[in-house]
C-alpha cells in the first residue's frame, strides 16, 4: 500500500495514540505503585514551609522509593484470608455467565443471522434499547425477582442477572460473525443431505471460531465487570462474594489498607489479562479463507 | 437410468414471475446446458430441479417419480455450486468425504470411495491440503469431487467454470466433457457462456425471461435458430441483423430489398405478406469477399486477427455493428472498403416478433 501519511502526520497519529494509552494505562501504574509503597509512606509527605517547591529527588521518591516491596501482596492474604475465595468466586462467576449466556447466544444469533421471521427487526432492535438501561435502574425490580425465586445469596444472584444482560450485546456481535458465512455453505450441506443441526455443528460452529471467541472473551470480561453491583446488592454471603466486593474488606474501622488492596486488585485482574494473552493469537479472522471465490 | 421431466413449472419471487410454465423433458445420460443472459432464470431452474428452491407450482419427476417435495437427498441429485461452496476448515479428504459422513458410511468403504473420487480428479496428492492451499481449478474439482462419491442420478452444475481465468476454463471444460462420457450420468449445466454451451452439451436449452426460447443440439440452434433471440445468442461473433420493410413475395419465396443487395431467400411465407418487417439475419463467417466490384460495401472500422481467421467490424447499409469473418491471409486494413457476398441459403429471416420463418430448403 502507499504510504499516504507525512512525517508530520505520523508524529501526530503517533503522539496522540500514546496520549490516548498513557491515559488509559496510568490508573494500572498508579495502581502498582501504591501496593509496592508501605502504608505510612504512601500518607507521607515532604516536609515543606509554606512557599517552598518540593525538589526533583522528593518528586521523584514518590513513584520509587528503597522502602518500596512487594510486602502487600504476601500481606493480603493475611488481612483477607478470604481472598483466594474471593478471586475463585469472581473467576467462577464470571466462567458460569460465559458458558450460560453463550448456550443462549449462539441458537439465539444463528437464527438472527439465517432466517427471516416476524418481528425479526423489532426484536433486535428492543434488545438494543434493552442494553441501554444499565443494571442499575433495575437493580430493585430485579431484586424482588431474585427473593420470589429464593435465590437471594447464592451464586445464581449473580449469575442470572449477568447473563441478562450480557444476551442482547452478545447476540448483535455473533451475528454479524454468522453472517460473513457463505450461505452455500449451508446449501451444499443441505443437498448432501446433512440436518440443520449437523451443517451448526460440523460447518458452521467451526468458521464461527474466532467469532465465537471474541464473543466468549467479550462476554468474560463484561461478567467479571459488571459482578461488582449485583454482588453488593443480591448477596450477602461472604463465601460466594467476588473479588471486586471482597476488596471492601481491606476497608478496616481505623485504617483503609490502600497498598494491599491495589495488590488484590492487580491480582484480580490477572485472571482476565490471562484469558486476553492467550486468546489474542485466536483471535485472527481469515479461517473462512478459500471457502468461496470472491 | 436417469430422467429429468419438469411439468408446467411456474415460479415467483413474491410479485416477479421468474419462470413461466416450463416444460422439459430430459433424458438418460444427456449433458443438459441452460443457456441464457443473466436473469432469464436459468439458475432458478436448476435450484428448483435440485431441491433447494420450491418451484411456485408445477412438477419435477426424476426417474418417474414425483419429487417435487422432497428433500435435495432423497432426489438423488449432486450439485457443483458456482463459488465452490467448500469447507474451508476441513481437508480436501473430509470434504469430498462430507456427503459420506452424513450418510453414516462405514470408514472403510468411506476411504475407498473417496480415493476414487480423487484419483478420477487427480487430487491423489493434495487430500491433506485445506481448500485455501489450492488453485482455482483444484478447488473447483473438489467441489466436483464431493459430488462424484454419493454416485448422484443426476448432476447438477450452477455457472461452474465462471470463477476460472481464460485459459482453465478451456481445459476443465474438456475435463467436464471426458467426465461425462466416464460417469455416463445424467448432467444439467446452467451457464451464461454460449460456447461453453455449444462445446459441451448434448441438448441446450435456451431461456429467456423465464421462458423456454428453444430446445436443441448446438448445431440444430446454429443452424436453426427459432427466434431472433437463438439466433442472435448463439455464435460466436454475434450474428448480424439486417431491418427492410421493403419485402416482396415471388413464387413463394421472400425477396428482401435492403438498399442495393436483393436477397431472394426460400422460407415459408404462408404467414408474410408483401411489405411487412423482416429481418434478415446473416453469420459473419457465412459472408465472403468478393474479389470484383459485386457484392455489398462494407466500410472497415476495426480489424482483429485472430490467428485462423480475421474478423472485420464496420457498417453495412446503414448497420454500424456488422461483422465479417474472412480468411487469415486478409490483407484488409480498417478505414478500408470491402465488398462481401451473401449466400442466400444461409440467411434467416425473422418477422417483427422475433419468430424465424422456416426454410424450404427451395434452391433457386
Amino acid at each position: 500500500m502507499m504510504d499516504k501519511y507525512s512525517l508530520l502526520h505520523k508524529i501526530g497519529i503517533y503522539a496522540s495514540l500514546a496520549l490516548f494509552i498513557l491515559f488509559m494505562l496510568l490508573p494500572f501504574v498508579e495502581m502498582f505503585v501504591a501496593s509496592l509503597r508501605p502504608i505510612d509512606h504512601l500518607f507521607s509527605r515532604p516536609k515543606l514551609e509554606v512557599g517552598e517547591t518540593m525538589g526533583f529527588v522528593d518528586f521523584m521518591s514518590r513513584f520509587w522509593s528503597d522502602k518500596m516491596s512487594f510486602q502487600a501482596y504476601r500481606d493480603m492474604w493475611v488481612t483477607v484470608p478470604q481472598l483466594p475465595r474471593y478471586i475463585f468466586n469472581s473467576v467462577f462467576i464470571a466462567s458460569a455467565v460465559t458458558l450460560l449466556s453463550m448456550c443462549f447466544i449462539v441458537p439465539a444469533a444463528y437464527a438472527y443471522a439465517r432466517f427471516n421471521f416476524r418481528g425479526k427487526t423489532t426484536s433486535l432492535t428492543l434488545f438494543l434499547a434493552v442494553n441501554m438501561f444499565s443494571g442499575a435502574v433495575l437493580l430493585i425490580p430485579l431484586y424482588k425477582l431474585l427473593r420470589s425465586y429464593g435465590l437471594l445469596n447464592t451464586y445464581w444472584a449473580m449469575i442470572i442477572p449477568g447473563v441478562a444482560f450480557l444476551i442482547p450485546t452478545g447476540i448483535w456481535l455473533l451475528k454479524s460473525f454468522l453472517e460473513k458465512i457463505p450461505y452455500e455453505l449451508e446449501e451444499a450441506a443441505f443437498v448432501d443431505g446433512a440436518s440443520r443441526l449437523y451443517t451448526l455443528r460440523r460447518v458452521i460452529l467451526p468458521l464461527a471460531v474466532p467469532g465465537l471467541i471474541v464473543v466468549g472473551v467479550a462476554m468474560f470480561i463484561g461478567a467479571y465487570a459488571q459482578q461488582f453491583l449485583f454482588a453488593i446488592t443480591f448477596n450477602q454471603n461472604r463465601d460466594y462474594m467476588p473479588l471486586p466486593a471482597g476488596i471492601f474488606e481491606f476497608i478496616g474501622y481505623q485504617t483503609v489498607l490502600w497498598n494491599e488492596m491495589m495488590a488484590a486488585s492487580l491480582v484480580g485482574v490477572l485472571p482476565v489479562l490471562l484469558i486476553f494473552l492467550f486468546m489474542q493469537k485466536h483471535l485472527i479472522s481469515g479461517l473462512t479463507s478459500g471457502a468461496v471465490k470472491e | 437410468m436417469a430422467t429429468v421431466k419438469l411439468k408446467n413449472i411456474y415460479k415467483n419471487f413474491d410479485e416477479t414471475e421468474v419462470l413461466f410454465d416450463i416444460n422439459l423433458e430430459i433424458n438418460d445420460k444427456e449433458f443438459v446446458v441452460f443457456v441464457g443472459p443473466s436473469g432469464c432464470g436459468k439458475t432458478t431452474l436448476l435450484r428448483i430441479i435440485s431441491g433447494l428452491e420450491e418451484a411456485t407450482s408445477g412438477s419435477v419427476i426424476i426417474d418417474d417419480k414425483d419429487v417435487s417435495n422432497a428433500p435435495p437427498v432423497e432426489r438423488g441429485i449432486a450439485m457443483v455450486f458456482q463459488s465452490y461452496a467448500l469447507y474451508p476448515h476441513l481437508s480436501v479428504f473430509e470434504n469430498i468425504a462430507f456427503p459420506l459422513r452424513v450418510a453414516k458410511v462405514n470408514e472403510k468403504e468411506l476411504e475407498e470411495k473417496v480415493f476414487k473420487a480423487a484419483d478420477i480428479l487427480q487430487l491423489r496428492d493434495r487430500l491433506d491440503f485445506k481448500p485455501g492451499q489450492l488453485s482455482g481449478g483444484q478447488r473447483q474439482r473438489v467441489a466436483i469431487g464431493r459430488s462424484i462419491v454419493r454416485d448422484p442420478k443426476v448432476f447438477l452444475f450452477d455457472e461452474p467454470l465462471s470463477n476460472l481465468d481464460a485459459a482453465l476454463r478451456g481445459d476443465m471444460r474438456v475435463e467436464l466433457a471426458k467426465l461425462h462420457q466416464n460417469l455416463k450420468t445424467t448432467m444439467i449445466y446452467v451457464t451464461h457462456d454460449q460456447i461453453e454451451a455449444m462445446t459441451m452439451a448434448d441438448k441446450i436449452v435456451v431461456l429467456r425471461d423465464g421462458v423456454i426460447e428453444q430446445v436443441g443440439s448446438p448445431m440444430d440452434l446454429y443452424h436453426n435458430p427459432k427466434t431472433k433471440f437463438v439466433a442472435g445468442f448463439i455464435g460466436q461473433p454475434n450474428m448480424n441483423f439486417l431491418k427492410t420493410t421493403d419485402t416482396e413475395i415471388k413464387n413463394k419465396r421472400l425477396v428482401a430489398n435492403i438498399g442495393d443487395l436483393t436477397l431472394d431467400l426460400a422460407v415459408d411465407v404462408s404467414s408474410t405478406t408483401a411489405g411487412d418487417e423482416i429481418d434478415v439475419g446473416i453469420r459473419p463467417e457465412d459472408l465472403g469477399v468478393s474479389a470484383s466490384k459485386a457484392g455489398v460495401q462494407m466500410s472497415v472500422d476495426v480489424v482483429e486477427h485472430i490467428g485462423a481467421t480475421v474478423i472485420l467490424h464496420g457498417s453495412v447499409l446503414g448497420n454500424s455493428n456488422f461483422c465479417a469473418v474472412v480468411p487469415s491471409d486478409s490483407t484488409i486494413k480498417p478505414g478500408e472498403t470491402v465488398n462481401l457476398i451473401f449466400d442466400f441459403s444461409k440467411c434467416h429471416a425473422f418477422n417483427s416478433s422475433g419468430q424465424a420463418l422456416k426454410k424450404t430448403n427451395k434452391q433457386i
